[in-house]
């Protein structure tokens, strides 16, 4: 099976929301390193690095990728967006390559 | 009835605006803060990439500053001569623990200043205030300390092709066709009413909050405290640290 390898981006438009966009830098099926960014809303604001961190090494794999977002979105609220876009997002970035 | 204090600043750059927001927050005295930005600036939400959303170039040939803020959203042109800013800083319990219904109070407060100017507006989806359809008014918000910060703008007048130029937009909605498109989408005061003398405008956004939110102002300025507690926050502002940090 080929390893996955390299920068993955990818945007959503949140119906009635608003935009979330990803940049996830893969090397050997897992992630390295993962930025989000958009117009969105998160309190407290500082809390995305602390979930880009959690998400660093994580393998590609949906169900571990959940398990990180179902404990983060209990620590923050999200205006403009919800756990499953953030979700739908990474996921439509990674099943790019 | 709450005491607030009221500052009505004089026009600053984009780092010490958001220096002063961010002082004022971290002191605590409830205030509302009205002030324009010198020179032109564009502010970006927190979440935002600098790149992705300013044309950086272009900011410096038209010496528009841009700046980060502490506030989620998207990013806002505020033009020198075409805006008006507000900040409100209050106890989280002055306003509904709920987010959305927080942004609800503060911007109902500013639509019913309008209509003190003839402007029937609405607030709409979660930050947006508008007139007949059309975006007046976009604000943001976060919470420290057990505080909120609100800050947010109201449009005089708009200059769709200057904000087009600075902002990063795909260069096919660069088109007659697309700023009329935009310019049918959002509106001003010069554009409802013609136009506005600032000083009304001011004293009925001050009427709007009064009755509204049950608040009663003293005009004042920024504590010693504050004002150095800005002048450190503004070396943040500046930095490109924080300007690029995502």
């Amino acid at each position: 099976m080929k390893v996955k390898n390299g920068i993955l981006k990818g945007e959503l438009k949140v119906r009635g929301g608003k935009l979330i966009k990803c940049m996830i830098e893969v090397e050997e099926d897992a992630i390295k390193k993962i930025k989000f960014s958009g117009d969105f809303f998160m309190h407290p604001e500082e809390k995305i690095e602390e979930l880009e961190k959690r998400l660093r090494k994580i393998e590609l794999n949906e169900e571990k990728i959940k398990e990180i977002f179902d404990e983060f979105f209990t620590e923050v609220e999200v205006i403009g967006a919800g756990k499953e876009d953030f979700l739908k997002l990474v996921m439509k970035c990674l099943n790019k390559q | 009835m709450e005491k607030w204090r009221l500052i009505i600043d004089s026009p600053k750059n984009a780092f010490m605006n958001m220096a002063i927001d961010e002082a004022i927050l971290s002191e605590g005295i409830p205030t509302l803060r009205i002030y324009k930005w010198k020179p032109s600036a564009i502010s970006i939400g927190y979440f935002q990439n600098i790149e992705e959303e300013v044309n950086l170039n272009e900011c410096k040939k038209q010496n528009v500053d841009v700046v980060r803020r502490i506030t989620g959203g998207g990013a806002v042109y505020h033009d020198e001569k075409g805006e008006i800013t507000y900040s409100v800083v209050c106890p989280q319990n002055s306003v509904p623990e709920n987010i959305l219904e927080s942004y609800k109070i503060i911007c109902n407060s500013i639509c019913h200043g309008l209509k003190f100017l003839g402007i029937e507006a609405i607030h709409s989806g979660i930050n947006d205030i508008v007139v007949n359809g059309k975006k007046i008014s976009g604000s943001a918000q976060t919470r420290k300390y057990g505080r909120i910060l609100q800050h947010g703008t109201i449009l005089i007048k708009t200059d769709i092709r200057k904000m087009f130029s600075l902002l990063k937009v795909a260069k096919e909605k660069i088109s007659d066709k697309e700023i009329k498109r935009v310019e049918d989408r959002v509106t001003s005061l010069e554009k409802e009413i013609g136009k506005v003398d600032e000083n009304e405008v001011i004293k009925s956004f001050i009427k709007g909050f009064e009755e509204k939110m049950k608040i009663k102002f003293y005009e004042g300025g920024l504590n010693d405290k504050e004002i150095s507690i800005a002048n450190i926050l503004r070396e943040k502002y500046e930095s490109e640290e924080w300007n690029f940090k995502r």
